[in-house]
């Protein structure tokens, strides 16, 4: 009998009336503010937001029966991390986990994160409970420039999330690149040239070790770039060395080329607006760091913003994987230090979006501005499919919450 | 070959007299009978309050930083300390700064950083904060590794951070002392040190001493930790200085007789309960736990044992026992009524403490607590000061205490908040709208930082 009893203690389940449910109901925001693909605002409007994530909005709507009804909510599409490694490593300590970087791989390009990708990555789950809807991975480090082949996905957690599987190209040029080229840029952008020229020059009929630099499959998944099928992601910090891209990028116009990092863009901002060049800066980068980015500074959006370079917010400077979620953040400084509100919201959403040419099917009610430090999403959808709120965080969260009436020993709650 | 030598000697030789004011034996000092002349301070604190006029800060939102909260409130500083705080101030001062629509908190305190030990720009060159050649460097001293001119001191001024603590790194079970600084412009580190502030140990637990040393004579695991730790305490307790200064045993003993405070690197739950049952074992006490990813677990034994925690907001995964943290760490910790509190271990963090506050503020209270701003508003600044152990002297606005003030221009748990002006003891170090800020000396001349603009 008293064994039936702890027994029964034990499953006795403790609800928690945290959490809005959110996710299976339509939701109803009262007074809100909707979120426009390009970060406009629409305020003051009633929006009904369907089982399937449609949105309805006007002046005076009415709460549909059994919706949940959010007052000041905020409406917008989902958030685009468009620089991490998000889904390739459980702990970025444990190398057999850890599928962020190569050591010793015979290949380089054609090195494809969709083949190590893992929606079930515990920082998939978490990535997505901050609002963020889409991931650009790619693994950061190698032994040569090249990263290897990024990927798009979703932050569902199902099978099937990666949207795009040969997203972008990823080179690493700077500090970064010289060290993996042998020490100097010299030696890195003589490689960048080279296997251009090879990725020019490749068809499925040459030697397999045919390149300069790159071998047959390497040029070959390079050559995409040159057709214009993806974008050449680089990383590069020194306006000097942004002005070296800028000319690579007059030697081979078809490249659509977006540069990473680009801490002292500001001293060059005409010449990349001139040249189409795209960058992704993180808000957050203000520190001399390293010698190449000795010019780096808070300002660096809204000086870009003023000479017509487009550009999208990363994480870069805090974490590239398990804590890209504070992504909002980051827009939010980018706005705290002028820039217009929807700007900075287009560089966490459509601007990656649209260029990596990702269509738009997200929505994301939030409990208010979704770049507020205290706000959270309270409902999410992604291609009309409710997702869920939890994660491996929030199981260990309520299982800890000292809130919980609960005297089970903690492996039984 | 033998003038070299000599070269190297007079070189030893110039140094330690230079520094100590003692005659150098020529091959340290570490084993040699000499104590410290009676009363003798070593690398003691020069910095020194600088004059400024009286202030009244009239008609702002008040933060005081113990877990209170005043509308219109008027905060007065004269002579570098704060006066009064609360309603309708009538005493006069030289400067009066409108305070409508402004919110007024303490300076922040972060008990967790290497601004100038791993200074910006992160060269091989500047790489001080950690000796990494032996589990036990307790003879080392974070201060002898800090470059004053940092450039993200200034920046983390501009965030509104008055005090800091900067420590030697983690690789070690034993990493050496910490030091305790006003975040002021300074040409030496001893201009910056808090005068008074208690000294302190940094140690670690869990995966880096074992990693770093596993391969080089242990130890290799989390056993060899203990035993360390356990080893070099037993030590301690024997230590006899008449009989040969030892800096090692100088500094464990601090511990042992309740003059240093230990601040250790711990992760695991699991890890930080045997870590006070070392301490109950040898009769110390752990200051706080840093870091301390999975202290929502134990809230209740750091309660009981009066042991502080700090956390980030939402750090996890880099390493194993980062796996577990959760959002809600250091409200839940809070909620079980142990001292919590934020830190940032990183120069970009460290400029918005505040932020990484209201983040954990606000997840706590999603998950159904019921925590005030101006509660949470102590996880940056008295809790912080309790753990370093100067909170008689900062880490909240009441009178008497120093006039480490933070004026911002909106509320600080919203992430477009920024410090309008920073104080310490009562005197501007930064101030956004007239420009004044300080510039380390590596920031001067740079082609690549002038303005932009035509």
């Amino acid at each position: 009998m008293r064994k039936v009893g702890f027994m029964r203690a034990l499953l006795s389940a403790v609800a928690l009336p945290l959490v809005f449910a959110g996710a299976n109901a339509q939701v109803f925001v009262d007074d809100g503010v909707l979120v426009a693909a390009d970060g406009s605002l629409t305020r003051g409007v009633d929006i009904v937001i369907g089982a399937d994530g449609s949105i309805r909005s006007g002046a005076e709507l009415s709460a549909p029966a059994g919706a949940e009804t959010v007052t000041g909510g905020w409406v917008s599409p989902g958030l685009f991390a468009g620089f991490s490694s998000v889904g390739l490593v459980d702990i970025s300590a444990e190398a057999p986990t850890n599928d962020s970087y190569t050591e010793d791989s015979r290949t380089s390009v054609a090195n494809r994160a969709a083949d190590a990708f893992n929606p079930k990555a515990v920082s998939i789950g978490n990535t997505r409970v901050e609002g963020i809807t889409h991931v650009a991975s790619v693994a950061g480090g190698s032994p040569n420039i090249f990263g290897g082949t990024g990927l798009i996905a979703h932050t569902s957690g199902e099978f099937g999330s990666v949207v795009d599987e040969d997203a972008f190209v990823f080179v690493r040029m700077g500090e970064r690149g010289q060290g993996s080229a042998g020490g100097s840029r010299s030696a890195a952008m003589a490689d960048l040239r080279d296997a251009l020229q090879d990725a020019e020059r490749v068809t499925e009929n040459s030697d397999a070790d045919f390149g300069d630099v790159l071998t047959r499959r390497d040029a070959l998944a390079l050559k995409r770039v040159l057709q214009r099928q993806m974008p050449l992601v680089i990383t590069t910090n020194r306006a000097a060395d942004l002005l070296r891209l800028i000319e690579l990028k007059r030697d081979y116009r078809s490249i659509d080329m977006i540069v990473v990092g680009a801490a002292e863009a500001w001293q060059v901002a005409d010449e990349l607006a001139d040249a189409g060049i795209k960058v992704m800066i993180d808000p957050h980068d203000n520190l001399p760091s390293s010698f190449e980015s000795l010019g780096a500074r808070l300002d660096n959006a809204n000086i870009l913003d003023e000479a017509g370079v487009e550009y999208a917010f990363t994480t870069a400077t805090a974490d590239t994987s398990h804590n890209v979620r504070v992504l909002a953040q980051h827009a939010g400084n980018a706005v705290g230090n002028g820039l217009d509100w929807s700007k900075a919201f287009a560089a966490v959403s459509a601007t990656p979006r649209s260029w990596f040419n990702i269509p738009t099917d997200t929505t994301v009610v939030w409990n208010g501005d979704p770049l507020e430090l205290t706000s959270a999403p309270v409902a999410m959808f992604i291609d009309g499919q409710a997702q869920s709120l939890e994660s491996r965080q929030t199981a260990l969260r309520d299982r800890y919450n000292p809130l919980r009436n609960d005297t089970r020993p903690h492996k039984y709650r | 070959m033998k003038t070299s030598l000599m070269m190297g000697v007079a070189a030893v030789l110039a140094v330690v007299g230079c520094e100590a004011g003692e005659t150098g034996e020529g091959k340290g000092s570490e084993n040699a009978a000499s104590m410290p002349k009676d009363g003798y301070v070593a690398f003691a604190s020069t910095y020194e309050v600088m004059g400024a006029p009286s202030t009244l800060i009239a008609d702002a939102t008040v933060y005081d930083g113990i877990g209170g909260v005043m509308e219109s409130a008027d905060v007065l500083i004269r002579d570098g300390k704060i006066v009064a705080v609360g309603a309708d101030i009538t005493e006069e001062a030289d400067v009066t700064v409108d305070g409508t629509g402004k919110f007024v908190t303490p300076g922040i305190i972060d008990i967790h950083s290497h601004l100038g030990n791993y200074p910006s720009p992160g060269i091989g060159a500047h790489s001080d904060g950690n000796e990494v050649t032996s589990p036990v460097t307790a003879e080392v001293d974070a201060e002898h590794g800090v470059w004053p001119q940092d450039p993200g001191f200034d920046e983390a001024l501009a965030g509104g951070v008055t005090t800091l603590h900067v420590l030697p790194g983690s690789a070690n079970l034993f990493g050496g002392k910490g030091v305790t600084l006003r975040n002021v412009a300074s040409r030496t580190v001893q201009g910056m040190k808090m005068p008074g502030a208690p000294e302190t140990l940094k140690m670690a637990c869990g995966e880096n001493p074992k990693r770093v040393y596993g391969d080089k004579g242990g130890p290799g695991s989390r056993m060899g930790n203990v035993a360390g730790y356990r080893k070099n305490w037993i030590k301690a307790q024997d230590y006899d200085p008449t009989k040969g200064r030892d800096l090692q045993l100088e500094t464990l003993k601090g511990v042992l007789d309740g003059e240093i405070l230990v601040q250790m690197h711990c992760y695991r739950a699991d890890e930080m309960a045997q870590i006070l049952d070392i301490a109950d074992e040898f009769g110390y006490k752990v200051t706080t736990f840093h870091h301390a990813i999975e202290a929502y677990k134990i809230g209740d034994l750091l309660a009981e044992s009066d042991t502080c925690a700090a956390m980030w907001a939402d750090w996890y995964g880099f390493k194993a026992e980062a796996y577990d943290t959760i959002r809600e760490n250091i409200p839940f910790v809070h909620a079980q009524g142990a001292c919590a509190m934020i830190h940032s271990d990183d120069a970009r963090g460290i400029q918005r403490l505040n932020q990484e506050t209201a983040k954990a503020w606000s997840d706590g209270n999603a998950a159904g607590l019921d925590i005030s701003k101006a509660e949470a508003m102590q996880w940056m600044t008295a809790n912080p000061a309790k753990g370093l152990g100067i909170f008689d002297e900062t880490g909240s606005l009441e009178a008497g205490k120093r006039a480490d003030v933070v004026i911002w221009n909106a509320d600080p748990f919203s992430v477009y908040a920024r410090p309008d002006t920073v104080m310490i003891d009562g005197v501007v170090q930064y101030d956004r709208a007239s420009g004044l800020k300080p510039a380390s000396d590596f920031k001067v001349g740079q082609a690549s930082m002038m303005e932009a603009g035509q």
